[in-house]
């Protein structure tokens, strides 16, 4: 996979999360997403960017044009050193929420993106992968 | 008194701007303040402490130097105790304790020159001086070996650049006050409830909606319902570009509390890029009656209410004569 472009926005305060989604918002619209697709992009960073908010306290949204197989895509990488995630399963399940919300956040930006792919550790942080490919 | 007001506003503005022990903590750990650092700066305590007097003069004789710099120099009260705390920080530099009481000094000193009105590039240059007049006494004590004197003077430095990291953040951060009121103003005016008809109101939402929105949103609809003793409620959303689970769950929220005051909320103008985002994220909408466009659940709501919008070329002979 080749990177061809990347943008770096940290996320610290609820106002991050809404420069992070336009961001990703204009980024899908220059590589030729359609509508939708950039509806779907800007509410999966939307997701990944309040978990930030929510459960770390801080961290970044890395949002980037990539290139695979000839195929191009748009890629976000959520990242942050909070406390982690238990049991990343339950995190995945849908309805499943420590934090009061609808539970909705994790699984619903899966479905909302082709490439899905969570890794955390207690005490170290979180790292959220999600991939978008152009059709 | 002035003291004591003085005080709790420094801690004020402490909590307004998150200023917490971890946050200092982060702070040090920003600029690079390790253990290490802390004894060299053990090493030249008294070298710093034996010239506080000479040091703080030439902070005070740079700034006098200025034109710029006239608001705090001639005001008497302010430049004495601008001066005060400029020894006062001088001496805790060197104590290797920067935790939050320090830090509420260098707090304190920048409310200060904010009230002065000094500008942050006059600071900036009278402290530049003074580093280089701290810098010059610690190469002298070190003559026999530089590099140390140097290692010693940069970790003076990192302290010097904690300290400017928290009086930037505070003035920019009274600045940024202003901002601040007028975005709270901005976000009370666009959340306005309409009554269109008897006990029908209209409820445009357009831009972001983030947490402290959505609460005043949901208050406003309250209100209004009680005061207009509305049935029904028409909430248009055709100017909301992006709605993730949160967003969905505030207006969900709102919905059920405006039920529960006894009127019906209609929601339109759900495009169909955020239809296809809300059922991928697999939120259950269920409950939320909903109608494509503000056109149809104003004839909804209108039908709701028994009203019936006749055209004049339609309607009945007997109000034609």
């Amino acid at each position: 996979m080749v990177v061809l472009s990347d943008i770096t926005i940290s996320i610290e305060r609820e106002h991050d999360i809404v420069a992070a989604r336009q961001k990703g918002r204009e980024l899908a619209a220059r590589m030729g997403f359609s509508g939708t697709d950039q509806t779907l992009l800007a509410t999966a960073i939307s997701e990944v960017a309040r978990n930030i908010v929510s459960y770390a306290g801080r961290g970044t949204v890395v949002l980037s044009s990539v290139e695979e197989q000839g195929r191009r895509g748009l890629m976000i990488i959520a990242e942050d050193h909070g406390p982690g995630i238990a049991d990343v399963g339950l995190a995945m399940r849908d309805g499943y929420s420590t934090g009061g919300s609808l539970g909705a956040g994790l699984p619903g930006a899966k479905r909302l993106v082709d490439d899905f792919e969570l890794s955390s550790t207690v005490g170290t942080g979180t790292t959220v992968t999600l991939k978008k490919w152009l059709r | 008194m002035a003291q004591l007001g003085d005080q709790t506003q420094a801690q004020l503005l402490m909590r307004d701007m998150g200023l917490t022990s971890q946050n200092i903590e982060r702070r040090r750990q920003i600029v690079g303040l390790e253990p290490q650092d802390l004894a060299r700066i053990a090493a030249v305590k008294d070298l710093v402490l034996g010239h506080v007097e000479e040091l703080t003069a030439v902070f005070f004789d740079y700034l006098a130097s200025l034109d710029e710099s006239r608001p705090l120099l001639n005001d008497r009260v302010l430049r004495e105790r601008a001066r005060q705390f400029k020894r006062e920080h001088l001496a805790a530099m060197v104590q290797s304790d920067y935790g939050p009481s320090y830090v509420e000094q260098r707090v304190e000193l920048a409310i200060l020159y904010g009230k002065a009105g000094l500008e942050l590039r006059v600071f900036l240059a009278a402290f530049h001086h003074l580093l280089k007049a701290i810098g010059a006494l610690v190469l002298k004590q070190f003559e026999q070996s530089p590099l140390g004197g140097f290692d010693h003077f940069i970790s003076l430095k990192k302290v010097a650049f904690f300290d400017i990291g928290i009086i930037v953040d505070v003035i920019v951060f009274d600045r940024e006050r202003v901002i601040r009121q007028q975005q709270d103003a901005i976000r009370e005016l666009s959340t306005p409830v309409l009554q269109i008809r008897e006990r029908l109101l209209l409820l445009p939402i357009i831009g972001v909606i983030d947490t402290h929105r959505a609460r005043l949103i949901t208050e406003s609809l309250l209100k209004a319902i009680r005061a207009n003793r509305a049935k029904v409620v028409v909430m248009d959303i055709t100017g909301v570009a992006t709605i993730d689970s949160k967003v969905a769950n505030h207006l969900i929220q709102t919905v059920t509390a405006a039920k529960l005051m006894g009127a019906a909320v209609i929601v339109t103008g759900l495009s169909a890029d955020v239809a296809q985002s809300l059922v991928a994220l697999g939120i259950d909408l269920e409950k939320l009656n909903t109608v494509g466009d503000l056109q149809g659940g104003m004839e909804e709501a209108e039908g709701m209410l028994g009203y019936s919008v006749v055209s004049a070329g339609t309607a009945p002979a007997a109000i034609q004569t």
